[in-house]
């Protein structure tokens, strides 16, 4: 990670009310320089309003937002030139080829014909997407428009990059070259905010995540931390019948932090605790031990729309 | 009542993204450029033929003029006012809600003002094209003999402008398709037919010649006719005074809906 030092994002007191919902309610957060922040939340979190905002292209109802110093009520387009955006939706223009959705965004900043072409030229070989350069948005497969909107979010070579889940729908494989990509951006110190639903995309690539439901933030921190701190070192996960859940947690109930989620149950192991010796007390052919992880945590603060 | 008022006055900004905006639909108009000049071109040349040739060859004279030459001008006003329309209404509604267009530039420098700015002034200059196309029919017919061609070009381009925020106007409000028929089939097309376009005014009763000049293609057709019979008069100053005035209102309203309804 690069020495991260300097606030490239300070969001205080954000709150966003749609009509009648209020989507997010009292955010505050930062982000530092050369790190990569995760929004993690289930559907309707709240995420994608936050994004928006962070985007310039919604306004909170109340509370402040800086972005690179400069703030986002007046000086929006002073950010939009150094940011870039992979948006959920890609967005892409189906009335142009690959190569002129790069030219004309590129242009939208401002950027020299000739300079917009061969930025566009470079962004579609980084992408291995040279051959589908002339190939209209709707011939080109899901992972094709996915790295034609990576390419996109870069064309102004922007120091901070949001990507609102830049995985979702995609294959496994498409989602290992996007992680790949995004690993190399922050390595040159690049800035990176995105949202996921995937635990494992955090703890792969995210320094500090937030973790949030219903437009706020329950827990934030380094993925590490937030484990230790929610969960522990490691979870004994089995699965038993119905009737026998009420047994077990009259159990453990006392000792351990616990889950349940239908008719699985998780209890959370600290340190110093026999991991064997709870095991042997199990009567389940599906029991495991393994290492606590970011989705422990996601779950447990957020899980309960899965737990009923 | 106050909200409308401050919409109607409040004057979008100009900036760069307004050119970069209109480059991108000229880029696509470029690909698709046989169609358009099909309908822009030889659709109004063909009205040209069928009504000023063909029914005007029962009609005798108009006001001292042939049929024809009453009528190209009017249809000069109204070609210009189909195209600027169908194109921020249908081809516009498109770009905003199918394609979501607006709503990825708005993650760019390029400001929702400018968004709609531009998308008046490209609607404007595609209207102003259908103009040209009729313009050069009726050259080749003979019917245009005048220097006063240039100001009416003038008219003409502020007639296209008003048709164009209109319809943006329209479309910023419409959330599906089939509403662009109720101002096409209630107020376009019932005002290229009675604006002064296919007959003279005064063959309407008083009543609806009052309600006429309440028509902004009322006071186009007349500016432009004023002005292809080089007669400069008080009526032409308020003609070209309520065009402006509309281009004005219409543009500062309908700019000021789309930006509400991207950014939210």
């Amino acid at each position: 990670m690069a020495q991260a030092t300097r606030i490239v994002i300070e969001a205080r007191g954000l709150k966003k009310q749609f009509e009648n919902v209020l989507a997010v309610k009292d955010l505050s957060f930062h982000v530092l320089e050369g790190e990569c922040f995760g929004l993690l939340g289930p559907n309707g979190a709240g995420k994608s309003t936050t994004m928006r905002m962070l985007n310039c292209v919604s306004q909170p109802n109340e509370g402040d937002l800086f972005v690179l110093g400069l703030d986002a009520k007046n000086q929006t387009q002073r950010i939009q030139h150094q940011v870039g955006v992979v948006p959920q939706e890609d967005g892409l223009d189906p009335d142009f080829s690959a190569f002129d959705n790069l030219y004309i965004y590129a242009r939208y900043f401002g950027i020299a014909r000739r300079e917009a072409k061969k930025r566009a030229q470079e962004l579609l070989r980084l992408m291995n997407l040279e051959d589908e350069q002339d190939k209209g948005v709707y011939e080109m497969s899901g992972g094709q428009r996915r790295r034609l909107t990576l390419a996109r979010g870069l064309i102004n070579e922007p120091a901070l990059i949001m990507l609102d889940e830049p995985t979702t729908g995609l294959d496994p494989q498409i989602r290992h070259f996007v992680w790949e990509y995004l690993e190399g951006l922050k390595l040159k110190g690049k800035t990176l905010i995105l949202t996921t639903h995937y635990m494992e995309e955090a703890e792969r690539l995210c320094d500090r995540v937030a973790i949030m439901d219903k437009g706020e933030i329950l827990a934030i921190g380094t993925p590490r931390e937030m484990i230790e701190t929610y969960v522990g070192q490691e979870v004994v996960e089995f699965v038993c019948r119905p009737s026998e859940i009420d047994y077990y947690l009259s159990k453990y109930r006392e000792t351990y932090e616990y889950q349940v989620l239908n008719n699985k149950v998780r209890l959370f192991i600290k340190e110093g605790d026999n991991p064997k010796s709870i095991m042997e007390g199990i009567d389940s052919e599906m029991i495991t031990l393994r290492r606590a992880s970011l989705e422990d945590v996601f779950l447990k603060l957020a899980g309960y729309k899965l737990s009923n | 009542m106050l909200e409308l008022i401050k919409d109607m006055t409040s004057f979008p900004k100009w900036g760069a993204g307004v050119f970069t905006v209109w480059t991108r639909n000229y880029m696509y108009f470029k690909y698709t450029f046989l169609i358009t000049l099909f309908w822009v071109i030889l659709e109004p040349s063909l009205y040209l033929f069928a009504v000023g040739k063909g029914v005007g060859m029962f009609v005798g004279k108009i006001d001292g003029v042939s049929y024809i030459e009453f009528f190209y001008p009017a249809l000069l006003c109204s070609a210009g006012m189909l195209v600027s329309f169908f194109e921020s209404t249908y081809a516009c509604f498109t770009r905003l809600q199918h394609q979501k267009t607006f709503q990825t530039i708005l993650f760019t420098p390029v400001q929702a003002d400018e968004i709609g700015l531009a998308e008046i002034l490209w609607a404007s200059c595609k209207g102003f094209l259908g103009v040209l196309g009729v313009l050069l029919v009726s050259s080749l017919l003979g019917l245009v003999n005048s220097v006063w061609i240039l100001p009416a070009l003038i008219i003409l381009f502020i007639n296209c402008w008003v048709f164009a925020a209109f319809g943006l106007l329209i479309t910023s409000y419409v959330k599906h398709w089939d509403t662009f028929i109720y101002a096409q089939s209630g107020f376009i097309i019932p005002m290229s037919l009675f604006s002064g376009t296919y007959f003279p005014l005064y063959s309407l009763p008083d009543w609806a010649q009052s309600f006429a000049y309440l028509l902004p293609l009322t006071h186009s057709v007349m500016a432009t006719r004023f002005l292809l019979e080089g007669q400069i008069n008080p009526m032409l100053l308020l003609n070209v005074g309520m065009l402006l005035f509309l281009a004005i209102i219409l543009s500062n309203w309908a700019v000021s809906r789309l930006k509400k309804r991207l950014i939210v």
